[in-house]
């Protein structure tokens, strides 16, 4: 196993773990943040799923599209997270936060309060609507691969993705309304 | 990306890019899996080591106590009868090793009611010498009920007390006569528990079947003959997780 550090990069066949890891170990803490809203979390599903990729690296790491297969075990684990805690997990009525975004001064302060706002927002989401309104608009991915992804029919991902929205919109312009 | 059409799409998409860079970043995942991968298969290694060591002192437990019940049972046996007397000369073969001494089946045809005593594929001929014995209980189950232990209790002896249950056996009459006869509900016809008294001979393993619960029939079966169910054989072999709290016949049972 330790000897695996030390091996070069095998070309065609599949890279070295630790090679792989850092060229794309940051991006998938990205979207793991972006997906579970959480820090910790973040770094957790990217820790289990990077220790389970390992384990049979020799054959993930020959795949087309290795990231794409450890990706999917970030959305599977926030998924299963949900379903574990979703007694504790329940979407907040107000978001917390969302109407403390800075006061918008300048263009970019506007657009970072905007972030906030928004990324507050998404926080109420229930996490399979976040994990499909993450995937449609942070991964570019189709409703099918959507779909796919979330273990349920490309319809369901699409009318996912708008509801979420829907939600959004609404909470947003109650909020802006509010702050008038 | 999102719908050209959906402006609040993009405007979802500019955010969580813009907060993905609040990201922590630079972590060393790799080396964390690599040491969550070594401690996960050191853990399976303690516990399988774990296991064997377990298995080996359960072994090592099994010898010695059946070494201790050998003892026991010879403490038990009836004191001064000239069958004892005769016995205590038959030179002792050495005691059964842990391995056979574990000759219990998981299942075995006595744990199916209705207990039909023809079941018996290779009853013991009395007259046949034994070198061994294994008494087996079992939880007998009724047709479609499931029970994930047959086996209650087992205990093995060595060929000098197996002996000494076949000779204790050999003169019983077919019925015992001091045992009421029982009336009970169709429910409590068959028994909830037997023993199986697996011989070791030259022929190899050969059985008895006790039956002491139930209200329909109690003894000892061969398979070809019925002999019936008196205490003194019973002590012989009833010790420990094979001695019954009860049994309709047992409670019944005069000397028991």
């Amino acid at each position: 196993m330790e000897a695996a550090v030390a091996l070069p990069e095998t070309g065609s066949e599949s890279p070295v773990f630790e090679t792989w890891v850092l060229i794309h170990g940051d991006a998938l803490l990205r979207f793991a943040y972006v997906l579970t809203g959480d820090a910790n979390l973040a770094e957790d599903a990217v820790q289990d799923a990077l220790t389970t990729a390992c384990a049979k690296w020799s054959r993930i790491g020959a795949v087309d599209d290795p990231e794409a297969y450890v990706r999917r075990m970030i959305v599977n684990a926030h998924i299963s997270w949900w379903r574990r805690f979703r007694r504790r997990e329940s979407p907040s009525a107000e978001p917390i936060g969302a109407n403390r975004a800075a006061p918008a001064t300048s263009d970019g302060a506007a657009q970072r309060a905007d972030a906030d706002a928004v990324w507050a927002l998404c926080a109420t989401l229930p996490s399979k609507q976040r994990a499909a309104v993450v995937l449609r608009f942070y991964e570019d991915l189709s409703y099918a691969e959507i779909g796919r992804l979330l273990n349920c029919a490309e319809a369901t991902a699409r009318s996912s993705v708008h509801r979420a929205l829907a939600a959004l919109k609404v909470k947003l312009s109650k909020e802006g309304a509010e702050d008038v | 990306m999102s719908d050209p059409s959906d402006e609040f799409g993009r405007r979802v998409a500019d955010a969580l890019r813009a907060k993905a860079d609040d990201a922590p970043a630079g972590r060393p995942l790799a080396s964390i899996a690599r040491r969550r991968i070594r401690r996960r298969r050191q853990s399976l290694l303690a516990g399988a080591a774990a296991v064997l060591v377990a298995v080996a002192i359960g072994g090592v437990w099994q010898g010695v106590s059946g070494t201790v019940r050998e003892n026991a049972s010879t403490a038990d046996s009836p004191a001064g009868s000239g069958q004892a007397t005769e016995q205590d000369h038959v030179p002792d073969k050495p005691a059964q090793t842990a391995h056979q001494s574990t000759g219990c089946p998981a299942s075995h045809p006595i744990t199916v009611t209705p207990l039909r005593s023809t079941a018996i594929t290779a009853g013991l001929d009395l007259n046949t010498p034994v070198t061994g014995l294994t008494a087996c209980r079992y939880r007998v189950v009724k047709p479609g009920e499931r029970h994930a232990t047959l086996l209650i209790g087992s205990a093995a002896f060595d060929a000098r007390q197996a002996q000494a249950v076949v000779d204790a056996i050999k003169p019983l009459p077919e019925r015992n006569p001091d045992l009421p006869v029982f009336k009970c509900k169709p429910e409590a016809v068959e028994p909830s528990e037997a023993i199986v008294l697996r011989f070791a001979t030259a022929a190899g393993i050969r059985e008895i079947w006790v039956v002491y619960d139930g209200c329909a029939d109690a003894g000892f079966f061969t398979g070809t003959k019925v002999y019936g169910l008196y205490a003194e054989p019973l002590r012989l072999f009833m010790t420990g997780a094979v001695r019954p709290s009860r049994g309709t016949y047992l409670d019944a049972l005069p000397g028991w």
